[in-house]
Formats: structure tokens, sequence, C-alpha cells
């Protein structure tokens, strides 16, 4: 019996050492979770107690030359739900209906979401938000935000471009300068249990948001909106299409207005003008598609993002790089029968019967064709190319806006006399408008490239200056005296010339003038346009008007020449104060 | 350990042993778990309509079935225990009656599961079960004298409990139970009998058919797991918790962010996050994260060490026992704290597959605190059996 109960001791010591074994594993087990694995898990637990909410930063404005504010910033709601805390679910949801003019549906499947905070609808004006406020409804929460604001509408829609839902740039400047308007958000954390509920006692940390700086751009708020008027009135007149303008200052490439109309309404960027093709769709997914189409194509800048064949005013280039390479004089005298062949081809002038005899003076002031073909063809084409290369019109402008369109070019290798000769007078290629601009503002300013440009400085919301743009010095097109002879020969054109529509009187203005039939050629569609720059001899503001599809006379000297020239007429005496 | 005792003896100068340090490590568990009760449910009862708002409501409670333990534990304790072996047999049937009345009208449902009895207060007969078990097999044992060591001695032990376990586990739904009471009995057998070699074939049976189990549920394709039932999708959330996050692995990830973001020292007292709300069950099954979130890792050790000393106490009494009765009393009360502690931490740190086990003495539940201290009122009263002349 003794012996037994020596066992019996020894095997309840063996069963108690072993469940302190097993214990010992299980503090090893805590040591693995508390000290080894600690940060993950208090990270993951933090994330589940810790709501985050944003504060949004307030947008920098948008400013043109003289401090008028083209894009500003109202004080709009965001109405939220917080499913836990909702009381009357019958009341809520039929306020949120009403007040925000939401389907029944859409408000039900929210209300009933178990979530933290579930978001309703966002930039809901204040008075409503008010309103919803004033209910003092359990679970509805109405927070006051910013919302982008664009005072004069249409504006320079093209160019400022507008912001989405969470404040962030869709389109133009508010996109390319988002990093600088958008500010830093900031941040509302606080502490909830696992229904919602906030937990006073842990308070609330928060970091406030950091306002967006202002961009102050080269744009004149006067420039820009006579232009648009002026754009408007030729659209309207000549029934076109589309009437782009473009104003930029020749010496440093600010832009001084950029018009493409029809503009958008940038306060409601995705509302349609006319919905009558989407109609014509079936499905919805085709009406969806048709829709974001036809937004796109509203919202394009015909300026920056689309190319046109530039007809005669590309003889400006033609003539600079004959100058350049003093295969033309002043004197020389050239003779236009009304076509010329090359190879096989008959290129006709469009003056039917021809020129005649004429000087270069009288043959640039007639914009005659075959002269300035057999100039390309002097040239060659290993020297012509290299003039279209040197002028930057391979390369981009690099302007500080989204989405600017490349140069479609003929390879070199593919160019024959014929291509050569249409280059020459400005057919078979295409550049964008905006190119067009920087290539005749840096031939006619005394030669220098020039970078087109909207951005002139940042600054913070006291105005205090906190970065200036700088925009490097262009290379070297042409001699300065090469580029005396051009503007000479461009006051010429204007002054009795076909671009006589484009004088002012008072000034010295230097012009061409261009139409250009559009592909297909048989189409009897035309482009119209006019580069004009004043005053001749020191330019200080080069503009193009460009008129797509007019009805009626397209000719560019009397479709386009008298935009530009009422442009000027305005803006001259005005730009002599600045 | 005999010195140990009668050093004791020497300062106290009494006739009778009585364990004071058993009967401290048991109060401070119990005064500790009323202030871990109160502070997992608080939250929780202050903003909820079924419990009036009332932040004490579960206090109150577990204070009120604690302070009736410790008056049936002392009660217990000075009753000499060889009183309660004529009830032997009775208390196995009564205990299987019992569970069977859960069927009846008289059961109640909670959190959907039918376990409990309301007999003015409510009571898990599967708390009464485990002492009827202790108390029968100690009986048992102590009449088959010799017989233990024979093959049918054997057989006869292990086959005992079986109808409980299998009423237990069917009847209440309770497996865990099932497999502390099965325990129990190995255990009180293990210590009984002086064989080793059956006891380590039988565990490594077993282990061995866990294991090919787990492996064969990894297996097994989506469409077969879907028939499997909720035990094997326990097994599969205790393999990668983080895959059913949203299912029947939340609890477990819950507990894990308890214990892991305790860290070092805890959050303190009353600063869990994890108890508004996070962690299902918190005041009952998961207590024990939730110290972990509050006290630390130290504050857990502690917890641990108190069960240690506990399970040493009961060692000592075993072993001095004046009799096999006494003894084998104290070791199956040691094998119920002890399984259930390991069982319950290894849950809660996601070491074993997710089943429903309370901490001994903390957990939030009258009827577990009841037993637990009637059961404890017993092995003091075997300590007060031991004769210190024998041991000196």
């Amino acid at each position: 019996m003794l012996k037994n109960k020596t066992k019996n001791r020894e095997k309840v010591v063996v069963a108690t050492l072993l469940f302190i074994l097993l214990l010992l594993g299980l503090m090893g087990r805590l040591v693995y979770f508390m000290v080894f694995q600690s940060d993950y898990y208090s990270k993951k637990a933090e994330d589940l107690h810790v709501r985050e909410r944003y504060i949004k930063a307030k947008r920098g404005k948008i400013l043109d030359r003289n401090g008028v504010v083209l894009a500003d910033n109202i004080t709009v709601c965001n109405v939220s739900v917080i499913h836990n805390q909702i009381q009357d679910k019958e009341k809520v949801i039929k306020v949120l209906c009403e007040e925000l003019n939401l389907s029944r549906e859409y408000v039900e499947k929210r209300v009933n979401k178990v979530s933290s905070i579930e978001k309703i609808k966002s930039n809901v004006s204040k008075e409503i938000g008010d309103k919803i406020r004033d209910y003092n409804l359990a679970g509805i929460k109405v927070d006051e935000d910013y919302k982008r604001y664009y005072p004069y509408g249409e504006l320079a829609s093209k160019v400022l471009g507008f912001t989405g839902g969470d404040n962030q740039g869709i389109l133009g400047l508010e996109v390319k300068y988002e990093e600088q308007l958008q500010g830093e958000k900031g941040i509302i954390l606080t502490t909830t249990d696992a229904r919602g509920i906030e937990i006073e006692t842990k308070g609330e940390s928060r970091r406030e948001p950091i306002d967006g700086n202002n961009l102050v751009t080269s744009l004149d708020y006067n420039i820009q909106s006579y232009a648009t008027q002026l754009a408007k009135v030729a659209m309207e007149t000549k029934e076109a299409e589309r009437v782009s303008i473009i104003a930029i200052n020749p010496q440093n490439g600010e832009i001084y207005c950029m018009v493409d109309v029809p503009e958008f309404d940038l306060n409601q960027p995705y509302e349609l003008s006319g919905e009558t093709e989407l109609a014509l769709q079936t499905t919805e997914k085709d009406i969806e598609k048709a829709r974001q189409e036809a937004l796109n194509q509203m919202w394009r800048n015909g300026c920056i993002n689309d190319t046109y064949e530039p007809g005669s005013t590309f003889k400006i280039i033609t003539t600079a790089a004959a100058l350049e390479e003093k295969v033309v004089s002043l004197e020389q005298r050239f003779y236009c029968p009304g076509y010329i062949m090359v190879e096989d081809r008959r290129i006709r002038c469009h003056k039917y019967g021809g020129h005649g005899s004429v000087s270069f003076v009288e043959a640039i002031q007639g914009s005659c064709n075959p002269t300035f073909i057999s100039l390309g063809l002097t040239l060659g084409v290993d020297r012509y190319y290299d003039y279209f290369s040197k002028f930057g019109l391979l390369n981009k402008t690099g302007i500080d806006l989204p989405g600017e369109a490349g140069t479609i070019m003929h390879k070199k290798e593919s160019i024959g006399p014929v291509e050569l000769a249409t280059v020459a007078f400005g057919q078979s290629f295409q550049i964008s408008p905006i190119q067009m601009v920087t290539c005749v503002s840096g031939l006619i300013n005394g030669g220098k490239q020039i970078t087109p440009h909207l951005a002139v400085k940042v600054q913070d919301e006291n105005e205090k200056t906190v970065k200036i743009f700088a925009y490097k010095e262009g290379k070297k097109l042409i001699e300065e005296e090469t580029s005396a002879t051009l503007q000479y020969l461009l006051e010429k054109v204007v002054d009795g010339g076909t671009g006589s529509n484009g004088y002012v009187e008072g000034f010295r203005v230097g012009g061409k003038t261009a139409t250009s039939q559009t592909l297909p050629r048989n189409s009897g569609k035309y482009i119209a346009s006019y580069i004009g720059f004043a005053p001749a001899d020191d330019p200080q503001i080069l503009a193009i008007a460009i008129v797509h599809n007019p009805k009626g006379v397209y000719y560019g000297g009397q479709v386009a020449a008298p935009i530009i020239r009422q442009l000027f007429e305005n803006i001259l005496p005005y730009l002599e104060r600045m | 350990m005999g010195r140990n005792i009668s050093s004791v003896k020497a300062r106290i100068k009494e006739e009778h042993f009585f364990d004071y340090s058993l009967l401290f490590v048991v109060l401070f568990l119990l005064g500790f778990g009323l202030v871990m009760v109160y502070s997992a449910s608080s939250y929780d009862a202050s903003t909820s309509k079924s419990f009036n708002y009332d932040a004490a409501y579960f206090l109150k409670k577990q204070a009120f079935a604690a302070v009736l333990g410790i008056v049936v534990m002392f009660a217990v304790a000075f009753v000499p225990y060889r009183f309660w072996e004529r009830f032997a047999f009775l208390g196995y049937g009564v205990s299987l009656v019992l569970i069977f009345l859960v069927l009846t009208p008289l059961g109640i449902e909670a959190n959907g599961a039918r376990r409990w009895l309301n007999l003015g207060i409510s009571v898990q007969p599967a708390e009464i079960a485990k002492l009827a078990i202790i108390l029968f097999l100690a009986s048992l044992i102590c009449k088959m004298k010799g017989n233990i060591r024979t093959r049918k001695g054997f057989w006869t032990v292990v086959g005992v409990p079986v109808p409980i376990c299998l009423c237990v586990w069917k009847i209440t739904d309770n497996l865990s139970s099932a497999i502390i009471i099965f325990g129990i009995a190995i255990l009180m057998l293990f210590v009984a009998s002086p064989e080793y070699k059956r006891f380590f074939i039988i565990g490594g049976l077993i282990l061995g058919f866990a294991v090919l189990a787990v492996v064969f549920l990894q297996n097994m394709s989506t469409e077969q797991l879907q028939g499997a039932g909720f035990r094997s999708a326990r097994v599969l959330a205790w393999l990668s918790p983080e895959d059913y996050a949203s299912g029947t692995g939340f609890q477990t990830l819950q507990s894990l962010y308890a214990i892991g973001s305790g860290g070092l020292f805890g959050k303190g007292i009353g600063q869990s996050m994890q108890k508004l709300g996070f962690l299902p069950e918190v005041q009952n099954d998961m207590i024990f994260a939730l110290i972990c979130e509050e006290l630390g890792i130290f504050g857990g050790i502690c917890v641990i060490m108190l069960f240690v000393l506990l399970i040493w106490r009961c060692m000592v009494i075993a072993s001095n026992a004046s009799d096999l009765f006494g003894a084998l009393l104290v070791v199956g009360v040691l094998g119920h704290v002890a399984i259930q502690v390991i069982l319950n931490i290894a849950v809660v740190t996601n070491t074993i597959p997710n089943t429903g086990i309370s901490l001994p003495f903390i957990s939030y539940g009258g009827s577990s605190v009841m037993f637990l201290l009637i059961e404890v009122g017993l092995v003091l009263s075997v300590g007060r059996g031991i004769r210190l002349k024998e041991n000196t």
C-alpha cells in the first residue's frame, strides 16, 4: 500500500509538471504575440479602431496677370450618414431624398449599409446643407467643404480646366499645376467603438490642412474676354464650326489669351450643350460611351490638342529660311503664270490667271504659290528640312498645358520635289496652332526661340511670391537682320497686300493670311486664318485667328484678318499703357 | 513538501493544517476576475438597453455568485470530505438527469445553444457534471483497490465518464465541456494507475489522429468543406485566421489584435479598445485577451503564474492527502482547473482551434464560479485532513 502511495505521488507530480510545461509553452506564445508581433497587431487594431476623416485643403486660386481671380473656391457641404447612429431611419431617408433630389432606392441602399460613415452626396450647396442640418436628425452628418468656382463660367474654359469631386484637377492648368494648387489634406482621427460611435474620452487628433498656393498666369482677363467675344461673333456670322484665337507676347512667350469657341461652362463641365446625337444610341452602354466621347470633344482645346494644315501663313517660315540662306532678295523677280510644274504635277496658284511678273515683295503681298514653291525647291530637301527642324517644328513647344499635339510631317526620306513644293506653301503636313504661333514669334522677334507659357508665378495666400517660373532663353533661330527683313515683308503684306484687312490705324502691323482647304480636298471646307503682330518693327504682341469651316466667303484675308484687326484696335492702346 | 507544511504548522500551532496560500490565490483570482469582468462588460452594459444601461450589470451578477460560492466553499471546507463519498453514485445520476432536463421547458437557450437550466438561478449542468465525475471516479477507484491495475479496471474507469461526455456533447452541444470532463477522468486514472505505457499510447494515438484530421481537412476541396460543418471550418480558421477574418476566424483574429496590441505593459486597466464591441464574448471566454491588452505581457504572465501556484498547491495537498479518496478528489480538481486554463489560453492565443472554454475564477459565468469554489472547498477539506504528525 505504501508503495502504491509513492507511485501515486509520483504520478501527481508528473501530471503537474506536464501542466506547468504546457503553461510555460503558452507563456512563450504570449511573448511571441506581445513582443515580436506586437507592432503588427497594434497597427491592425488601430486601423480597426480609428476612423479617418479628411479635411479638404482649400485649393489655390488661379489669377490673371493683373490679379483678376479666374478660378475661386466657394463653401459647399458634403452629406453623409453614420449607419449606427440613425434612429428614425424612415425620416432620414425621406429628408435626404427630398432635399438632395435623389432616388429612394439610392438613398436606402446607403442608409442600410453597415459602415462607419457613408457618403450620400458631395458638393451640396451651403443653403441645402444648412437646411438638412436644421432637421437635427441623428445619423446625418453635414460637413463643410470647398468647391471650385469659376466666376466667369466659360471664360478660358479649355485653358483653366476644372476639378473633380475630390477637388483634383482634371483638365488644363488645374491638372498641370495640381502640385501648387492642391495644398495638403488635413486629417481628423477619431477613435470609435465597434458600432462606429466616437469614444469621446479618447479625444481626436487633428492635422490641419495646408491650403494650396495661388497661380498667377500671363492671361489677361480683358484680352481674353474681348477675344472670346470676337470669336463668338465670327462663329455666328460665318456659321463656322470652331474659332480659335491665341495672343502671345512674342518676346517672352507669355500667353495673353487663348480662346477656342465653343467653350464650355466650367461650373457645369459635365453638361453637354446638345444631346441630340446621344438619342441615336440604343443601349445604355452606348449612350454612356457616346456621352463620354461628346464630353471629350467639348473639352478639347483646339489651340493645343489639334493640328491643322497652316497653309499660306507657313510661307513666313519658307521666307525666313530662304532669306537666311540668301537664296532670295527683295528685288528678285518671279513670274507666275497661275501654276507651276513640279515634275509631272501642275500646282496651281490661288489666283486664277496668275500674278504675272512680280518682285519678291509683291509675291509675298499676293501670297503667290509658285514663288514660294520655287524658293522651296531652290533650298532643296536637306536645307529645307534642316530649317523645319531648327525652327522647332518637329518638337513640341513645351507649353504648360497637357495634351499638346505633335507635328504630323513627312519623313525626310520620303520627301520628293512634289512634297517639298507643297510643304513650302503650308500644305501636306499638320501642326498645332500653338506651334505656328510659337515658331512665327521666334522668327519676327529678332530671331530667338520662345517657350509659350501661361504660368508666371506662385503666390501664397498673402500674395507673397513663393516661386517664379523660369523659362529658359531659347536658342537663336535666325539672324537679327533676317528677322528685321521678315518684319518689313510682313508689314508690307498688311500694307497693301492680302492682309490689308489686318491694318490698324495708327499702329505698324505685320501679318499673313492663309486659306487652306481641309482634307479631303473636294469637301468644300476651308480653314481661314491670319497671324498678325504689332508693332511691326518691335513686336510686343502676336495673335492668330483660325476660323474652321466658315460659310460664304472663306478667305483668311476676309474672315480671319478682321478678327485680329478688331482685337488689336482694342488692345494695342491698352497694351501701351501696361 | 512535507517540511514546508510542518513549518507552517509550527507557526500556527494547530492540529489541523489549513492551506492559506491556496485560499489566498483563489480569492485573489476571484477579486481580480471581478475587476476584469467589470472592465470588460461595463461599456457594453452601460450602452445597451437589454442591460438597463447599468455598467455594473455583469459585475453585480458575478459578485453575487462569487459571494455565494465563497460561503459554500467554506462550508464544504469544514465538512470532512469523506462525508461526500456516499453521494458519489447519486451525483452521477443526478447530473445525467439534469443534462436531459435541458431539453424540457426548464432549459434556457442563449447564444444559439441550449446549455442552461433555470433552477431559480441559471445553472449549467455541464459544471455539475464535472464535480459529479470527480466525486464518482474518486469513490469508484477507491473501491476498486488493486483492480485498477487490471485491464478490466482500466477500461471501466475510461468507460464511466463516456455517457456523461456524450450527453454533454450531443444534448447541450458543448464539445469543450465533454473534452474537459473526459480529460479529468483520464488524469485521475493516470494518477491512480501505476502504468505509463498505455497512457502514452493513447495520447500518441489521439495526437496522431488530430494531425491526420487537420491534414485531411487542408486537402479537402471547397465543395466538400461546405458539407463538413462548423468544426472543420474552425480548424481551417485556426490555421489561417486572416483568411477567414469576417467569418469563423473573426473572434480569433480580434483576440490576437487585443493580445498583440497589449505589448509589454498594456494599455492600462480599463483602457482596452477591443472590448468596445470588437471582441465577441470579451467578458467570458475571451477575458484573457483583455487582460493581455490592458495589463500587457506582465499581466498575462502573472495570471498564468497564479494558476501555476494554484496547481502546485493542489499537487502538494494531493501528495500529502491522508487517503487515496482525498488525493483523487484533489487531482480531479487540479485537472479541471489546469485543463480549462490551458485550453482557454490556447484558444485565445490561437494555439488550438477556437472552442468556447471559460477561464476558471476569472471569466464571467455564475455556475462555473460557484462549482469551482465548491471544488476548492473540497481541496481545502482534504488539506485539513492532513495529519501533520505523520509527515514529521
